[in-house]
């Protein structure tokens, strides 16, 4: 509750949280909110490419499309994209680093080393070739960005483990008996909590980017799906007199992420109270 | 001693990391779809052609035998060939390394050039109006898909206003290429027009490519630079009456240096992966331009090869930066 | 400061030629890039710039409709069983290097393409095998084919004369100088090689001594460019940077370059069949009724007047329409009603149960996914679901190579290869070219004794009566979607004259057009 009071408290933090509300809202209300929902597989060719109006926002898109109701059902896509790949990302990387963390030695050593292994390319590098080579679909991006993104968690959660587990309330736990599995997940795991927040929120932000990057590429969902970043490069051709067409899709993006950044800034200074005192 | 001691283990690791990191890619490009051998063979080939291609380029072998002759050919640095162009993959992206290198400098240029000043700025005067309005913009910064940023930067500046070149690294064909960096090339050739033409081509992927990486760089300079003014050495410094500008150019400065310094590997790698999307835009003729094209044509091999070249130049300015920073900052070694 | 001063001078001193005062100059923005400048390895349109200025071939096609010129070689006979082609080939003709090309240089060429199997010589195989080319003198060629073949003349012009005694002396481990021919020329053409750089283009610089000799008027120097993106190949044509692109650009990128006044269309009738390529063997699609609701659900008219707003023709056929052996046959249209009655007799039939069926599109064309998503559209009106799947050129065509891997449909333009009948409705549909070229899987005996029968006989008016027939078989039996032929709108900067389009090639053979200041 007293996390709630500070977020709201900072101006930016509550911004960034009201972007994100506003977009889950809308994705889960776009096909009541928005004027033309038939418009994400019905065409009216006649009304190609037409500039915003009354009518149409954001202008038509190729195939006379309503940009705007597209890319309220974009934000259906986008959300699901980052939602699910961070999600898998944190449930693979978090057991990996509490386990390499606790455990330390040879296989934390090991567990440790994969993930740098992953780290060594950046990431949308590693997420084009196997994005690429599973062929392009919503879900193998997801599964490119989760495969991609999971040794984030892990180094995260495996340095905070490392100090954690030396601490005397850890030692006090194991000196009463607590098994292993207890400690790792009682006492240390609620400890790193704060730490996987922040890096979430920011993780968020990131995918999103990566994600529609590789839909510019190609490697996203096939057509006609409203994603954003596959958007943008239809919108390419059409350039600079269909400027809507490419604009409203990269405004969003932006919007967007700039939430799940202001969020995660101000988690990062209301729950981690060392880099508060830096970065104030 | 621990500095040795630290830049052996680091070493010691670059090989299996690379080890690893050709295993991953190499099995995950191996799910692939497609039959390299029917790309290589072409359109019209009948199926006897297809085959004596695949017994030819090693594919009816087992897996692991195929890993193995790639790790064998890595070994002397051969990528194997392209499969859409026949050509040695190793020599394409060696040929092109150059551009994406002259072009990441650039932007690493940019963004320190921007990133320092303002950071030091925002620290200085904190909480002021120009603190909150760069933090405001260097959290939105973060927040610009790169590849739109410079396709509107694109339309503006060179469609619109007819200000900077459309695309590619230079307007005719440039100097003899002795080191492949253009700018470098132009000025041992005496080649001013060269070298401005080169320049001005370079604004705009460079610029774009910078902006991100210009804003983690405010943040990270404030923080450093708040830390130290926070400082009790500084604090002391200030009540003993020294001027506030030589505190700052005496003590903050070369703090603020040290955390830049730590962000160049940082940077780095995110200027370089930016690199692809922001390449292909401005028909940029680097790695990332080769490496969408490989994306277009399923060249499995070429991107495999992309991989790890981006992985070595990755892996080695990490360790690069790690090695400078036990020299600079001498606290990593204690 | 005098010496910066001084080489600022001599550097502009040097570098006005390349801005296009002395000398006349052409620059080309290409859709892909120039990864070979083998010429017997690839065959296809988006690097024919290569084959076309730095090499010759026997015959050549040019103009539109396109027709065949005697080139390197002055005429030819063919024996009375029809298996033997004799050519005489010009005696002045010499290659960049100063040496005179021989009889031995078309027969080591011949082997070359064969050996290579790549590029045009997966199609020359099935006629000729290796050995069988042989030097009467030096300046006589004998081709000894198979069978007798009414397309071979058709396919001369792609066996381009290379330079024997340089390849042979740059083979590595008898590689027959791939390694070598990958990156240098070694050809008769009207260009030869200035620079190359795979990763950008080439500049060919005009070879003077070349045999055909040249007109008043010429381009000293050519240069193709690799810009991938289309938006970036226009407004650097309308800027200047450029002074021509490819010619098949969407009906929005062609208004736009209309209107401005230092750009011209050069607007001509080509022959590169758009359709979709239908799945004949997979359930449902080998049902005739099925096809039938297929075919009349496609909105023809929406696609060619308001997503290609009235720049192409419609083609009822696979065959060009402009092309002899085209059947008079009005075209399907589109018409739910009816597609609606033909899925209810299919339905009756085999049941109310219908799959999803998957389009596959080719990555990077646009036309291709706004076909499938129109296509898309039209089904879920008849209650058929469709998945669309995008995936890169590569990708696609070694899929549709395989029956058990070809997606049920699949948009794509049938480009012209040689100007025969057969390069359309025969590849396409024949059983020999399955599943390779024929992707559809349409076996029908009829259709194949004619289509069969048109590739060994040479009375044109019989063939052209064979390919009628075929073609209109093929229709009947709803085989694929047949929409459009291309109109080529080759864009170049408006000084630029005397482009010599001809379908084979695009008008990317340089050596008759020039600049008109």
């Amino acid at each position: 509750m007293n996390v709630l009071k500070q977020l709201l408290s900072d101006r930016a933090a509550s911004l960034g949280a009201a972007i994100i509300l506003g977009l889950v809202l809308i994705a889960i209300l776009a096909p009541w909110i928005a004027p033309y929902p038939e418009d994400v597989t019905a065409f009216h060719l006649s009304e190609r490419l037409q500039p915003p109006s009354a009518e149409h926002l954001f202008g038509t898109d190729r195939m006379g499309s309503d940009v705007f109701s597209r890319i309220l059902f974009g934000a259906r896509i986008t959300i699901s994209i980052a939602v699910i790949a961070v999600g898998v990302s944190v449930v693979i990387g978090v057991p990996i680093g509490l386990v390499a963390g606790y455990y330390g030695g040879f296989g934390g050593g090991f567990l440790m080393r994969t993930s740098d292994v992953f780290l060594a390319v950046p990431q949308i590098v590693l997420a084009i070739a196997i994005a690429q080579t599973l062929g392009p679909s919503v879900e193998n991006v997801i599964l490119a960005l989760s495969l991609t993104y999971w040794p984030f968690w892990a180094r995260l959660v495996y340095a905070e483990t490392n100090t954690l587990k030396k601490q005397t309330f850890v030692e006090a736990a194991k000196a009463l008996g607590a098994s292993d599995y207890r400690v790792m997940v009682l006492h240390i795991l609620p400890n790193t909590a704060s730490a996987i927040i922040v890096r979430t929120s920011i993780g968020m932000g990131a995918t999103i980017l990566t994600a529609a990057a590789l839909g510019f590429l190609g490697l996203g969902a096939p057509p006609p799906t409203p994603e954003w970043g596959r958007t943008i490069s239809e919108a390419r051709e059409y350039l600079p007199e269909a400027w809507w067409y490419a604009a409203a899709p990269g405004l969003a993006i932006f919007l967007v992420v700039m939430g799940f950044n202001l969020l995660g800034d101000g988690l990062r200074d209301i729950l981690d109270p060392k880099l508060r005192k830096g970065s104030r | 001693m621990r500095r040795l001691e630290i830049i052996l283990s680091r070493l010691v690791w670059f090989i299996p990391t690379l080890f690893g990191l050709v295993f991953v890619v190499f099995f995950i490009s191996n799910v692939i779809p497609t039959d390299p051998a029917r790309i290589v063979a072409g359109e019209n080939a009948t199926e006897v052609q297809v085959q004596a291609l695949r017994v030819e380029m090693g594919l009816d072998q087992p897996l692991y035998v195929q890993f193995t002759r790639y790790i064998a050919d890595l070994a002397t640095g051969d990528l194997g060939k392209s499969l859409y162009t026949q050509r040695a993959i190793s020599d394409d992206l060696l040929h092109r390394l150059p551009a994406t290198l002259e072009l990441t400098f650039a932007a690493m240029i940019i963004s320190i050039g921007i990133g320092v000043p303002f950071g030091v700025i925002s620290a200085v005067k904190r909480n002021s109006f120009v603190d909150q309005t760069l933090r405001v913009l260097s959290v939105s910064g973060l927040a610009v898909a790169s590849f739109w940023l410079a396709m509107e930067l694109q339309m503006y500046f060179s469609t619109k206003l007819g200000w900077t070149p459309l695309n590619g690294r230079i307007g005719g064909w440039g100097p003899d290429e002795i080191t492949g960096f253009y700018v470098i090339d132009s000025i041992l050739a005496g080649d001013w027009e060269s070298l401005w033409d080169t320049i001005v081509h370079m604004l705009l992927p460079a610029t774009t490519l910078a902006l991100p990486a210009a804003a983690t760089l405010v943040r990270f300079t404030r923080a450093g630079v708040l830390e130290v003014i926070n400082s009790n050495f500084v604090l002391y410094e200030r009540a003993m009456g020294f001027p506030t500008p030589l505190i700052i150019w005496k003590y903050v400065l070369r703090n603020a240096l040290i955390s830049t310094v730590t962000q160049i590997g940082l940077i780095f790698g995110a200027l370089f992966s930016g690199a692809v999307v922001v390449e292909a835009v401005f028909d940029w003729p680097g790695l990332g331009t080769y490496a969408v094209q490989s994306i277009l044509q399923s060249d499995t091999k070429a991107i495999l090869g992309f991989s790890i070249v981006v992985g070595v130049v990755f892996i080695g300015v990490n360790l690069l930066v790690d090695i400078i920073h036990t020299f600079i900052d001498p606290r990593t070694i204690q | 400061m005098k010496p910066t001063i001084l080489a600022l001078c001599s550097a502009l001193a040097l570098a006005s030629p390349t801005l296009g005062v002395a000398q006349d100059r052409y620059v080309h923005a290409n859709n892909s890039g120039y990864d070979t400048l083998d010429p017997h390895t690839v065959f296809d349109v988006a690097r024919v710039a290569t084959r076309l200025n730095f090499y010759d071939g026997l015959y050549r096609w040019v103009d539109n409709p396109p027709k065949l010129i005697p080139w390197l070689a002055k005429d030819h006979t063919v024996s009375e069983d029809g298996l033997t082609w004799t050519f005489n080939l010009r005696d002045d003709v010499t290659f960049h290097d100063g040496s005179l090309m021989t009889a031995q240089d078309v027969v080591y060429s011949t082997e070359r393409l064969l050996a290579l199997k790549r590029g045009a010589g997966s199609l020359l195989l099935p006629m000729i095998d290796p050995g069988q080319t042989v030097a009467l003198d030096d300046k006589t060629v004998a081709f000894t084919l198979k069978e007798p073949s009414a397309i071979f003349a058709s396919l001369v012009p792609n066996i381009l004369i290379v330079n024997s005694k340089v390849v042979q002396e740059n083979e590595v481990d008898g590689d027959m100088g791939q390694k070598y021919m990958i990156d240098h020329i070694a050809g008769t053409g009207s260009y030869t090689l200035k620079r190359y750089d795979p990763a950008r283009g080439f500049v060919g610089e005009r070879y003077a001594e070349h045999f055909a000799g040249w007109g008043e008027k010429y381009f000293d120097e050519i240069e193709f460019r690799t810009v991938l993106e289309t938006n970036t190949r226009i407004q650097g044509l309308m800027r200047g940077d450029y002074q021509g692109l490819d010619g098949y650009l969407a009906p929005d990128q062609v208004e736009r370059l209309r209107s401005d006044e230092d750009v011209q269309i050069n607007e001509q009738e080509s022959m590169r069949v758009y359709h979709i390529a239908m799945h004949n063997g997979r359930a449902p699609l080998d049902d005739k009724n099925f096809r039938m609701a297929m075919v009349h659900a496609f909105d023809y008219d929406g696609y060619i007047n308001e997503i290609m707003q009235g720049t192409v023709a419609r083609n009822p056929t696979i065959v060009p329409g402009n092309l002899w052996g085209a059947p008079d046959v009005p075209g399907y249209t589109y018409d739910l009603v009816k597609a609606k009655e033909y899925l209810d007799a299919y339905k009756a039939e085999h049941g109310d149960e219908i799959r999803t069926l998957k389009i596959g599109t080719l990555a990077g064309f646009s036309e291709t996914e706004q076909t499938a998503a129109l296509m898309q559209n039209g089904l879920a009106q008849l209650g058929i679901n469709v998945e669309i799947e995008s995936s890169p050129w590569p990708v696609i065509s070694s899929n549709m190579q395989n029956p058990e891997t070809m997606p049920d449909m699949v948009p794509y333009w049938k480009s012209t290869y040689y100007v025969d009948p057969n390069n359309w409705v025969g590849e396409l549909y024949a059983k020999r070219y399955a599943p390779t070229r024929n992707v559809s899987s349409y076996m029908n005996n009829e259709v194949d004794a004619l289509l069969e029968e048109a590739l060994v006989i040479t009375d044109q008016d019989a063939r052209e009566k064979l390919y009628k027939e075929a073609t209109k078989e093929i229709y009947d039996d709803a085989a694929g979607i047949w929409i459009y032929n291309t109109k080529w709108f080759g864009p170049y900067a408006s000084n630029v004259k005397n482009v010599r389009f001809c379908p084979v090639g695009n008008g990317q053979d340089m050596r008759w057009a020039y600049l008109e200041n």
